[in-house]
């Protein structure tokens, strides 16, 4: 279970490796708390709830609502306490903190987007605005 | 991607083929020299993917500021049929409208003297900056963000007395796009940028302090009313959290659409929809809602340039203060080009028009339009008049930068934000920047060199230098 960070001329690539999909979110809630500046367990939580077409337009929706979450309330996600996750839609109970964080993400593209398995496991990549 | 051929001396084509599905074939306009530059990243693949287009038609084009984007390159233009073409949210990108607007202030820069840094700490005082950018005071909710989207600028004059006829008259479509509907802006993208009217925002977002250094055609320059020697400001920011919401809200509802129409597309990013589809005529609401938005922003960032002209230099100054024009380089939009209607998506592309076109104001129809090139600080910036060429061969376009060449992690490793700072005014340049790494990523080795994009799109015939602008002070977010 990894993720990392890809820089490009105008963008800010995520990619994650994880053993399954429930995985795969973990790692973009905690790559994007890193990205805010935020450590730690958080106390407070928050319910997020997305719909999209397929697992990668989930993934993306996903980390769109974890931005707005920040830039909107200044809450940082740090982890996922509840997750139900359909075909075409996620539900679940996000921990995290209140803060400041910067708002870096403008948005989340549909570039080069990607959430599929992948040998054993599951790869997923995401590009940011930012 | 080295299968780009030379059809003349600044223009090459990637052929139907390069990559599968291509409508059309991809052009861009370069020099062997920015030529290879640009092959340092995706942008000519970015390139071919819009030739894939549904409705696409001529070519894909590219300007030589071209630079990887997501989907469409940055510096991309695509021209779809009107009738069964397509629209692209992505063609437009996300922050809708963003662009340039320059004022001349009534003095020389030795007139400036002892004052300018006075000047740009006021500037950086009354003009918020970086990606938040909350707190504006003339932030807009409710019936008057409504008018805005509607309206643009000319709701913040009928409203709040912020701007002047003059401006809109001085404004590409008069700064307000026909069709816009706020009803299809949601309400997440309301709220993002509900606060941030009037704010500057972050990355390449900038506000310039200049003088004219070079003339090279008096007659055009003083039509635009700029002389030598003269002091500028030029404003560069677009619709902020609002126009990005639009632009996300649209791609995801595009892309769930694009197996009922039957699009196979090389990337999810270049989702679209028929222009005349329930999609498609959503997004051009929404999208020239957006647009308006950001012609307020910047008619706001205007008004606190001459707040703030007025407090340091006097209200003289700040009353004969004027708008040279204002133009957009992320916008789509419905024109008439050899004989018939296409939608010109400009992603970081500047509209410009040559003389006598009927969209050009009066007093400027004998020099083409104006459009403005900012190059990065420390270097120099243009203003160029459009030129027939571009109606023939760029469906009415030019270039809108120097063009990034570097990635924002690899500028902070190269540059060191201090020392940049101190470089920059030793220079002569005053520098108010919310942070040295920012400064630091915006730094002019990022950047290609705006001097050979502008000689490249005068030979090209698209566009032709008027004058040049050195900078003398910049804010940045």
């Amino acid at each position: 279970m990894s993720y990392r960070w890809v820089d490009h001329t105008a963008e800010l690539e995520l990619e994650i490796e994880a053993s399954d999909e429930r995985e795969v979110l973990e790692e973009a809630v905690r790559a994007l708390a890193e990205l805010l500046g935020v450590k730690g367990p958080g106390e407070l939580h928050r319910p997020v709830a997305v719909t999209a077409a397929d697992r990668p337009a989930l993934l993306a929706a996903w980390i769109e609502e974890l931005a707005f979450l920040a830039e909107s309330e200044g809450f940082v996600a740090t982890g996922i306490v509840e997750l139900t996750l359909g075909d075409d839609h996620l539900h679940a109970a996000v921990a995290g903190m209140l803060d400041a964080p910067p708002p870096l993400v403008k948005a989340v593209t549909y570039h080069r987007l990607a959430f599929e398995a992948s040998g054993e496991g599951y790869v997923a990549r995401v590009v940011l605005d930012v | 991607m080295s299968e780009a051929r030379r059809l003349e001396n600044e223009l090459w084509e990637l052929p139907v083929g390069t990559v599968p599905g291509m409508r059309v074939p991809a052009r861009v306009f370069a020099d062997p020299e920015l030529l290879a530059a640009i092959e340092q990243d995706r942008s000519l693949e970015q390139l071919a993917n819009v030739a894939t287009l549904p409705g696409i038609v001529d070519a894909a084009l590219a300007m030589p500021d071209i630079h990887q984007g997501y989907g469409f390159p940055v510096g991309g233009v695509a021209a779809t049929d009107a009738a069964d073409g397509v629209i692209s949210p992505g063609g437009v990108g996300y922050d809708i409208n963003c662009g340039v607007r320059l004022l001349t202030l009534p003095i020389e820069f030795d007139e400036l003297a002892d004052r300018r840094e006075a000047l740009v700490h006021e500037l950086s005082r009354r003009v918020p900056v970086g990606t938040g950018g909350k707190g504006a005071r003339e932030g807009l909710r409710g019936a008057k963000l409504e008018r805005v989207l509607s309206l643009g600028p000319r709701a913040l004059l009928d409203d709040l007395g912020i701007g002047s006829a003059e401006e809109l008259h001085f404004t590409e479509s008069g700064g307000c796009l026909e069709g816009a509907d706020p009803a299809a802006v949601s309400p997440r993208a309301r709220e993002r940028g509900a606060g941030q009217i009037g704010t500057l925002g972050s990355g390449n977002h900038f506000l310039e302090l200049q003088r004219v250094s070079d003339v090279y055609d008096e007659e055009a320059a003083n039509a635009f009313g700029l002389r030598r020697g003269q002091v500028t400001v030029l404003i560069h920011s677009g619709s902020r959290g609002l126009g990005h919401q639009v632009c996300t809200d649209f791609v995801k509802r595009m892309d769930a659409r694009l197996g009922h129409y039957g699009f196979e597309l090389p990337d999810r990013q270049l989702s679209c929809a028929p222009i005349d589809s329930p999609e498609g005529r959503d997004y051009l609401r929404a999208m020239a809602a957006a647009a308006n938005f950001a012609w307020a922003n910047r008619a706001t960032l205007a008004h606190r340039v001459r707040e703030s002209v007025g407090s340091v230099l006097g209200r003289d100054v700040a009353d004969n203060t004027r708008q040279v024009y204002d133009v957009a380089h992320n916008v789509a939009k419905l024109e008439q080009h050899a004989g018939g209607t296409v939608c010109v998506h400009r992603k970081g592309a500047t509209r410009a028009f040559p003389p006598g076109h009927p969209e050009i104001p009066p007093e400027y129809t004998q020099a083409g339009q104006p459009v403005f090139i900012p190059g990065s600080m420390g270097t120099a910036s243009y203003v160029l008049a459009g030129r027939r060429g571009a109606m023939e061969r760029s469906f009415g376009t030019t270039c809108h930068g120097a063009g990034r060449r570097m990635s924002r992690t690899a500028v902070r490793k190269a540059v060191d934000g201090g020392q940049l700072r101190r470089q920059l005014e030793a220079d002569g340049i005053v520098v108010r920047a919310l942070s040295a790494r920012g400064l630091a990523e915006e730094a002019p080795e990022a950047y290609k060199d705006v001097d050979r994009v502008v000689e490249i799109v005068e030979r090209a015939g698209l566009a032709a230098r008027v004058v040049r602008l050195r900078p003398v002070g910049v804010v940045k977010g």
